[in-house]
């Protein structure tokens, strides 16, 4: 636990901001020594750096797996609360009673970068088993006008690292870089448009000097888009429309005379992933709007509910494969895409798996946006009898047909008003992140086991107003929702295991060696056997987990990190299929444990 | 912690019950009239609306609407007279996701003629915040006055509304009223 004393680190706090200010203010350059810049080189070799975590996810493939291995099956049962820290940005804006923690922190060299709901970064000295913060810089987000256009939370996924500055957005739409040493703002730019119903809640992603902003608002007529802001310039470098422009291919899949694309939704809030041996970044897009009347937007909707994969350079479109196709169901794909090689018929296999909203767990051939394998990862499937074997898509799926109803008498539609989907809208698997152990070829799904019903209004033209809901209806919660842990052995497209819980999985999970660590919204972060999903190790943090784990070392010591704080959709729009949930209070603070 | 997250029964049935059923406390109990301001006596109920989160599901500008969290009731279409909206509040209507208000309600003093156990399953949740019956009385004036009967949100309601520095209400601004706005966002900086 503690161990120095409130004096010392007060002091030692005073130095570190006092230095920093002065060389700040003397040079106009800072003391920032090679190892601390973070290069291409580095994030393309995390591997070469266990004891640090740069990406967002990870590494460039989302694999969420830490050769870490002091803390293991073995001596997991000893883990303890090293130190905590309270964190901010638990305030309400816009419709949003309060915020919440969602991020993933970043390690580098004995430093932790976290973020809370609003965007405030702080900068966390990790040494000598305790934490002391260095700085926190609060972009002091905009909150009424961003939070009354956030559908589903005041959330920050976390930031990323890049030269000798702090990556990270606001949900009122900027990105933002913060020197490293000091904590101030070096520049911003906006990228999105609350105006627009526009927000940001995902993590960037940096590649070659880029950084990569996707954007939220399909609830909200957006037309969703990716975009590349250049580090160096702070000028975009090219922003790619995920529903297509009038005459471009695919804007043949939006058959109405409403002009439903432009406010077609697509949206893109998860961080995607990045294959740098073909130069191609993978993103999930989003739910089409309005989510649940299919029937104004006739067609297939490209390129939401899809992956899409972008030439990191230019942004031009490579592939797209499409999970749902005229969605009427909110089953979007907005999910990361882990990028796994496996051994194949005819040699490795490069793959991209993705752990969709509507139920099912999709592996597809990276190198060309082929359907490989898919299976259903949640107990209950309704909407479909399944996938077609040979293409991928539901078996209902007419490509035919302008509108598709799928299993009709579970679908909402203008002739089905009301009626019980499973999964529901939630999913399956929402934002929360799977995690992958190239070891054991397993990979793990933070599942959402749940139904709910789904009631359609049917959309108009002049029903579409700028930050208002666009949804053609809404979700209610008739039913328990539950979660569980599924491990999926990639080698085989087979379920592996399943370990159930009594409550969705709106945390994410960390792979280890021998070991996994998720959490619960009732509290608990646990540890799970790599193998068999047996629990080995459990501690109540007395809030909500609503984030992922991650690990780091410091001072050749190993720790597991996570920020605990229930906010997000689930305790506004959803709480009613969690009832034991509503005890849970707001909260905001980071945990650290260690042996 | 936010459980407005139900959709309402039948709205027809549900006017219906709450003209119907007799309110236990009338709103003549409820004593003098809220203070506020003599620039605007519905000021103090501009705050109840914020401070209860009444914004949370009708919006700043009472319209509600759908969206993940079902539908809150437009206030701006309401026909609701202000001892039904003060019944509303004090009692939230029950089997949908409109809380209740009023400490006590359900409990000490009858809702619609229930108590908690009369009304079972179709028990209102309960407020983020309880209200004071002049509060109450505030909101409601300040509905009346503010929202109800209004037609589509405009920029000076907006601005009433929040009184503040936030961009919340430039998207209500007329062409007319935005020249400055286009060379603002394409500096991309300075915010």
């Amino acid at each position: 636990m503690e161990r120095s004393s409130g004096n010392t680190r007060m002091l030692m706090r005073s130095c570190l901001l006092a230095a920093a200010a002065a060389a700040a203010s003397a040079m106009g350059a800072l003391p920032v020594s090679a190892a601390d810049e973070v290069s291409q080189e580095r994030l393309l070799n995390v591997d070469k750096e266990p004891g640090n975590w740069l990406h967002h996810h990870q590494n460039y493939s989302a694999h969420r797996f830490s050769t870490l291995k002091e803390v293991n099956r073995d001596n997991v049962k000893n883990l303890k609360v090293a130190w905590t820290m309270h964190l901010g940005g638990i305030e309400g804006g816009g419709i949003w009673s309060h915020g919440g923690l969602e991020g993933t922190p970043i390690a580098e060299n004995g430093f932790l970068y976290v973020t809370d709901g609003w965007g405030s970064v702080y900068k966390i000295d990790a040494h000598g088993g305790r934490g002391a913060l260095v700085w926190k810089m609060d972009p002091k987000t905009d909150r009424d006008w961003a939070g009354a256009v956030a559908c589903c939370g005041v959330d920050n996924r976390g930031v990323a690292l890049w030269g000798n500055l702090v990556i990270s957005h606001t949900l009122d739409g900027r990105l933002i870089a913060t020197n490293k040493e000091t904590g101030q703002v070096a520049w911003q730019r906006t990228v999105a448009d609350p105006d627009k119903g526009e927000v940001i809640t995902g993590a960037p992603l940096i590649v070659k000097n880029m950084a990569i902003t996707g954007v939220a608002g399909a609830e909200y007529g957006i037309r969703g888009w990716i975009a590349a802001t250049d580090l160096s310039t702070q000028k975009e470098v090219w922003r790619t429309h995920t529903i297509p422009g009038k005459g471009e291919p695919g804007s043949e899949t939006w058959k109405d005379s409403n002009n439903a694309a432009a406010a077609g939704g697509g949206s893109t809030w998860v961080t995607g992933t990045y294959d740098p041996a073909t130069d191609t970044i993978i993103w999930g897009i989003g739910n089409p709007g309005p989510d649940w009347d299919n029937e104004y937007r006739p067609g297939d909707n490209l390129y939401t509910d899809s992956s899409l994969a972008l030439d990191a350079t230019t942004g031009k479109i490579k592939w797209h494969y499409q999970h749902t196709p005229n969605d009427p169901y909110d089953y979007d794909s907005v999910a990361e895409n882990v990028l796994v090689d496996v051994p194949g018929p005819s040699g490795p296999r490069k793959l991209a798996l993705e752990a969709d909203r509507n139920g099912f767990a999709y592996a597809i051939d990276r190198t060309n946006g082929k359907f490989v394998w898919g299976l259903p990862f949640v107990k209950k499937v309704t909407w479909t009898k399944g996938l077609d074997a040979e293409s991928g898509k539901p078996i209902e799926y007419d490509p035919n047909k302008s509108v598709q109803t799928y299993i009709a008498s579970v679908t909402p539609s203008r002739t089905n008003m009301e009626t019980d989907i499973c999964p529901g809208n939630m999913g399956g698997k929402n934002w929360p992140p799977t995690a992958y152990n190239p070891d054991l070829k397993l990979w793990y799904i933070p599942v959402i086991e749940s139904c709910n019903r789904i009631k359609v209004e049917v959309m108009t033209p002049d029903k579409l107003k700028p930050r208002e809901f666009w949804t053609g209806g809404g979700p209610s919660q008739p039913f328990k929702i539950t979660g569980s842990v599924t491990a999926i052995d990639v080698t085989t497209g087979k379920i592996a295991g399943k370990m159930e819980t009594p409550f969705p999985n709106l945390g994410g999970i960390l792979a280890t060696p021998d070991l996994i660590f998720t959490g619960q919204p009732s509290g608990e972060v646990h540890a799970l056997d790599a193998k068999s999903l047996q629990k080995l190790w459990e501690f109540n943090t007395g809030g909500g987990v609503n984030a992922p784990p991650m690990t780091f070392t410091v001072d050749g010591k190993q720790y597991i990190a996570i920020l605990v704080g229930l906010g997000g959709a689930w305790d506004k729009w959803f709480i009613d299929s969690t009832p034991e949930l509503k005890k849970i209070q707001p909260g905001s603070m980071l945990y650290v444990f260690a042996l | 912690m936010m459980v407005f997250n139900r959709f309402p029964a039948a709205a027809g049935v549900l006017l219906a019950i709450v003209v119907a059923l007799n309110f236990s406390m009338s709103a003549a109990a409820y004593g003098q009239p809220a203070q506020a301001p003599a620039s605007d006596p519905t000021n103090a109920g501009k705050a109840v609306f914020s401070r209860a989160n009444c914004v949370g599901c009708h919006k700043w500008h009472g319209n509600g609407g759908g969206g993940y969290g079902g539908d809150a009731l437009s206030l701006r279409k309401t026909e609701l007279t202000r001892d039904q909206i003060i019944e509303t509040v004090g009692c939230g209507r029950p089997g949908t996701g409109m809380p209740f208000f009023l400490r006590g309600a359900y409990d000490e003093v009858k809702c619609h003629d229930m108590n908690r156990q009369d009304a079972g399953a179709q028990m209102p949740p309960e407020g983020g915040t309880f209200l004071r019956p002049k509060d109450i009385e505030a909101v409601s004036d300040y509905v009346i006055a503010h929202i109800k009967g209004g037609g589509e949100p405009t920029f000076a309601e907006c601005v009433a509304f929040f009184s503040s520095t936030s961009r919340v209400c430039d998207v209500y601004k007329t062409q007319a009223q935005k020249p400055d706005d286009a060379a603002a966002a394409s500096t991309g900086k300075g915010q």
